[in-house]
């Protein structure tokens, strides 16, 4: 069997726990609980091809850069998704600031944009413009909530499917 | 002597330690296979650990690590049962030793005091965006308050302007109408006094008409309809309407239309027009020598036109003015108009999908460009066609001459200062009929003079009047000692124009249009009192 260690990466309180809560137990708490280090989850996914992967979440504690703690949990990852609160602004460029990082650390692997929070699309700070200089890097991107689920496992699925 | 502790000792800490910070050790092989395990696994939710087998399908936190070449410590690793250890990976020889501690009491601890520390940072976060929100919506409130008291102040000014623009033809549509009442005249002046009326009913006509487009095209219901238009028609029309104008100023006049310009149009003939009537009105009412032209164009399927003139030009502030409503540059204040023109044009260029546009520095006159979508009507022929007028020589306008000297002499002398022609020539009649002499001038500057020089009776001055307003020309004859009797007359009926006439200096404030009784009566007050 396939396993595969995929990092969620992003600022603090934009979303990492609850999308992983999402995916794996299907449930959402309003509570806000900060995390400590890092927190592991597992899931099986069935890819287009019908083979099974087992993917190991390292949900790991939301910072704007990459501490020595942070960094030493990322070894081994085939892949990450950098997660974006569209409420706060800053937490974008972060998600910027920690790509560059991760992939000095890492080389270049797999990742996915996670423009979360879209159930609040109408307190979005972040715009169009902000997005395009990445967009045309290449990067690709997609809306969640983890509150509605919209866009959560789509998101894993594509992930798992670029890193196998 | 040996120091070495007893192995019971070693035992005893080992079991100690072990059993305090739940220590768990793994030993993996070089192949990736648990080899051995000691401990408390379970604690940290490991059950089944099976020797033998691949590590990494049973410690999940494994995969993606091995083999390791420097130890390494994940800090706070939460495990899927909800234990938090600080894991120690440690390559020994080929192997690698995996350490589990105990981290969930130190990881509560951190936990709690991150959370206070992100609550209050999001916190703060919030609080700044919504001081900068609340700092914006101050920022556009300022802004509003500021539109709303130019547009009030705008509107005071129209409503100022347009009560003066009323008053000053319908005075003179009365007071000619009751002399042709009341007095026997002879044809060739009735005839005259007709013209003048017919002139200011026209006049009324227009500005009526003006303020109504303007309520139109505030409330969008303007309605584009092209038609087909013949140019050189449509010009030639407008060239007859404006042509005695120009001579009468003895200015330099042309309607030049390039040869590409189809000779029929699909286009809003009406607008066009009335968009072209209003340049052309403001650049024949501005230029007082030199010349006004009217360059036309077309050019895929676009109608271009311009309105060149030689008059005193438009600074750069008052451009990014003159298209707004109402808007009355300072200098333009003394000039016929309720400042509608170019900004009912402006609209109506927009609405006909083009735009208008000025080109101007102060002394150098003034370009107004205009495009407009108008592709060409089918099957009519191309013709070619340059109209030119030229200036009209010795064309003299008696009105025009700067001081009239009425020739009647009796009792007290008058010196009457009105700009408007029709309301001085009416206003001379009720003074000759009341049986004083006058003297007449357009402006303040030349009232000033005059009545220094003169020194008549009594003064009538206008208030709003060129080169020099009344209010100033009453307060520098004050200054210079004139203590004759000054009446001032205005269109105004605001008590702040009435208090300012009085505090420069004039005796009383007549409203136009003025009764030939009022004024007389009031004279008679002032020139002879007993």
């Amino acid at each position: 069997m396939i396993q595969k260690k995929i990092c969620m990466i992003g600022d603090f309180s934009v979303g990492k726990t609850s999308s992983v809560a999402r995916f794996v137990k299907q449930s959402f708490s309003e509570k806000y609980l900060t995390t400590v280090g890092v927190k592991i989850d597992t899931k099986m996914v069935e890819l287009p091809n019908q083979e099974q992967v087992k993917l190991i979440l390292w949900d790991i504690a939301g910072n704007n850069a990459l501490t020595t703690a942070t960094a030493s949990y990322l070894r081994g990852a085939a892949g990450y998704l950098l997660v974006v609160d569209g409420t706060r602004l800053p937490t974008w460029h972060s998600a910027v600031n920690l790509q560059n990082m991760v992939q000095e650390q890492i080389g270049e692997k797999p990742f996915l944009a996670l423009l979360n929070k879209a159930d609040l699309v109408n307190q979005w700070e972040l715009t169009q413009e902000e997005l395009n200089p990445q967009l045309q890097q290449g990067w690709k991107m997609i809306k969640t909530s983890a509150k509605t689920g919209l866009g959560i496992e789509k998101a894993f699925s594509y992930l798992a499917e670029q890193m196998v | 002597m040996n120091d070495t502790p007893p192995l019971s000792i070693v035992k005893y800490l080992r079991s100690f330690c072990m059993a305090d910070n739940i220590l768990t050790y793994l030993h993996i092989d070089e192949e990736g296979n648990l080899v051995a395990w000691g401990g408390y696994p379970r604690h940290y939710g490991l059950d089944n650990l099976a020797v033998g087998q691949a590590a990494t399908e049973q410690l999940f936190f494994l995969e993606g690590m091995l083999p390791l070449e420097h130890s390494q410590i994940l800090k706070f690793l939460a495990l899927e049962g909800g234990q938090v250890a600080h894991i120690h990976l440690l390559p020994i020889r080929s192997s690698t030793w995996v350490l589990l501690f105990d981290a969930s009491q130190a990881h509560d601890q951190q936990q709690e005091m991150q959370q206070q520390l992100n609550e209050l940072s999001i916190l703060s976060y919030r609080q700044s965006r919504m001081l900068q929100d609340l700092e914006e919506t101050r920022h556009k409130l300022l802004e509003e308050k500021q539109k709303l008291a130019e547009a009030n102040k705008l509107k005071g000014e129209f409503i100022a302007g347009l009560s003066h623009e009323l008053r000053t033809p319908l005075s003179s549509i009365v007071g000619y109408t009751k002399l042709l009442d009341e007095s026997p005249a002879a044809k060739e002046q009735m005839s005259n006094y007709l013209g003048t009326v017919q002139n200011n009913a026209e006049q009324l006509l227009g500005l009526i008409d003006n303020v109504l487009d303007q309520a139109r095209l505030d409330s969008n219901s303007v309605e584009i309809k092209p038609v087909t238009c013949h140019v050189r028609k449509l010009l030639d029309n407008l060239k007859q309407l404006f042509f005695p104008m120009a001579r009468e100023k003895r200015l330099n006049f042309q309607i030049n239309i390039s040869l590409n310009t189809p000779d029929h149009i699909q286009i809003d003939e009406l607008h066009l027009r009335q968009i072209l009537i209003n340049l052309m009105t403001n650049a024949l009412k501005f230029t007082h020598e030199g010349e006004v032209s009217v360059n036309v164009s077309w050019a895929a399927n676009t109608f271009y036109f311009s309105v060149k003139d030689s008059g005193p030009g438009i600074d750069k502030a008052q451009q990014e003015k003159i298209f707004k409503a109402f808007h009355r540059s300072e200098n333009t204040q003394h000039v016929q108009g309720a400042g509608l023109g170019l900004s009912i044009s402006y609209r109506l260029v927009e609405q006909m999908g083009g735009k208008l546009e000025v080109e101007s520095s102060l002394g150098q006159g003034a370009t107004f460009h205009g495009q407009v979508y108008a592709p060409q009507a089918q099957n009519l022929s191309i013709d070619h066609m340059l109209e030119k007028s030229q200036p009209q020589d010795n064309i003299h306008d008696p009105a025009a001459t700067q001081i009239q000297v009425s020739d009647e002499p009796k009792k007290a002398t008058i010196l009457l200062a009105e700009d408007s022609r029709g309301i001085r020539m009416l206003m001379e009649l009720y003074i000759q009929e009341g049986g004083y002499q006058v003297l007449s001038v357009e402006d303040g500057e030349a009232a000033v003079q005059l009545a220094l020089a003169e020194q008549p009776d009594l003064i009538l001055m206008d208030m709003q009047m060129p080169v020099l307003d009344g209010f100033h020309a009453v307060e520098q004859l004050r200054s210079k000692g004139c203590v004759t009797p000054i009446i001032a007359l205005s269109a105004s009926h605001i008590d702040l124009d009435k208090q300012q006439a009085l505090s420069v200096g004039c005796n009383d404030y007549l409203i136009k249009p003025i009764e030939l009784q009022t004024l007389l009566t009031t004279l008679k007050r002032f020139l002879e009192p007993s």
